[in-house]
């Protein structure tokens, strides 16, 4: 096993974990985080691939700090939804924001 | 000096810290814990990005995911008061966790299964790319991208604060 494939396989590990963490956390807060690790996950392994094939080396790096960006202003947008929610329904609970719930 | 002659000790550390800052991040009861946790995580990831000779983006993990993302995320349960909102109960689905984990371990598993079939071989570690060569590269195929970026960055920031005018409405 190369290390290419251990990278990717820890990339996969912070993915799988995150993607737990989206469907069984049940606060908004909870959920932002593991939305993180999948994100953290998604660079590690675009840096991976850059970095130990004969791609770009520019194009990896460069495609990590934009994905770096976004979750930075990702985050910006859902700590205002976090906190409009939390005004309006007193919790942050996923289970008791249902007002659309049929 | 190839670091990657063999899979380096340093490796195994931060897969350590990484696979335990994200089982205390998505496991933990209180947020505040979780939060901790994930600070790890991003420790171990950015010296993931060390070991593959990317300082440049170790330090902007740190700067920017340590430094900025986590305080916010602090802000979110600061001001919401939820840090022991996770206590609560399953919400009356029974089989919702076994259900996550069954989400969960089967994508990774079949992605698993295709990265470790269908990786091409990797090559020895390539020379670090200087940071005036990433400027270039920002600045000159990927201008478009940087604006876009920044564009993308002044909006969320300005409709986060346009949210956070919003009156209190009373229920």
């Amino acid at each position: 096993m190369n290390y290419l494939v251990m990278y990717h396989l820890a990339a996969l590990i912070l993915f799988g974990l995150g993607l737990y963490g989206i469907t069984c956390r049940k606060s908004l807060v909870g959920m932002l985080i593991s939305v993180e690790l999948m994100l953290n996950g998604a660079g590690l392994a675009l840096v991976a691939s850059s970095r130990l094939t004969p791609a770009i080396d520019e194009l990896g790096q460069i495609g990590t700090l934009l994905v770096m960006g976004l979750a930075a202003a990702e985050a910006t947008l859902v700590l205002a939804i976090i906190l409009i929610v939390s005004r309006r329904f007193g919790t942050t609970e996923i289970a008791e924001i249902a007002t659309l719930k049929g | 000096m190839d670091l990657h002659s063999m899979i380096h000790p340093a490796y195994g550390l931060y897969l350590a810290l990484i696979v335990g800052g994200g089982v205390v991040a998505v496991f933990a009861r209180s947020l505040v814990r979780a939060l901790s946790g994930l600070i790890v995580t991003l420790f171990g990831v950015a010296g993931m990005y060390l070991l593959m000779a990317a300082p440049f983006l170790a330090f902007m993990q740190i700067l920017i995911y340590v430094g900025a993302v986590t305080v916010l995320i602090f802000f979110a349960i600061m001001l919401t008061r939820s840090s022991d909102g996770e206590s609560g109960t399953e919400g009356g689905r029974i089989g919702r966790g076994f259900l996550a984990i069954w989400a969960a371990v089967f994508s990774t598993l079949v992605l698993a299964a295709v990265v470790v079939r269908h990786m091409p071989n990797a090559i020895p570690l390539k020379p670090e790319v200087s940071m005036g060569r990433l400027g270039e590269f920002l600045t000159g195929p990927f201008a478009l991208s940087f604006e876009l970026i920044s564009a993308v960055l002044f909006v969320a920031m300005a409709g986060a604060v346009l949210l956070g005018f919003e009156r209190r409405i009373a229920k």
